[in-house]
């Protein structure tokens, strides 16, 4: 394989690979998110506090990330 | 069958195209994203809806169910614009 394909293709698979980070992310923030926010029976549409419930926690859960993230770094100097 | 393998005219004397192995690539991606999504609505729905099984599933057992596909893919949408937004520039 020359280099200009081989080099298409890492590229090809570094995107692919970002969005499945995404995903995950996505789909493990959706699984948590749901059963802190939707605690009774789903019904034909989110209540506005459900849904808002459903972004809050979707950026807590971001900042607790950085929050712990920079506390690590604290922790190693 | 091999998957990556393809007719002569679309593939060079080193193997499949770049192309051809992308979009394979992408369509088992797919696939295997799809799978994994299934298996969690199932699971959170059959947790939520159906909380004493018995010997069939019920009319109001059933339509809990459609409900909760319905709002865990709206609750995806919704998680999913929370984290894009909140993306680094």
């Amino acid at each position: 394989m020359d280099a200009s394909h081989a080099s298409e293709l890492q590229y090809f698979l570094e995107q692919e690979k970002q969005k499945a980070v995404l995903n995950e992310l996505v789909g493990k923030l959706t699984d948590v998110c749901w059963d802190k926010c939707i605690t009774g029976t789903p019904g034909s549409k989110f209540s506005s506090g459900e849904s808002s419930c459903l972004t809050n926690c979707a950026q807590r859960f971001l900042e607790t990330s950085s929050l712990i993230l920079r506390r690590f770094q604290s922790l190693q100097q | 069958m091999d998957p990556f393998s393809s007719p002569p005219l679309s593939g060079s004397a080193e193997g499949p195209s770049n192309e051809v192995v992308m979009d394979k690539v992408k369509q088992q991606l797919a696939q295997a994203y799809a799978e994994e999504f299934f298996s969690t609505v199932r699971d959170k729905c059959f947790t939520k809806c159906v909380t004493k099984p018995s010997t069939s599933l019920s009319g109001s057992e059933s339509s809990c169910i459609s409900r909760c596909v319905e709002r865990y893919i709206e609750a995806t949408g919704i998680i999913s614009r929370a984290v894009i937004t909140s993306l680094p520039r």
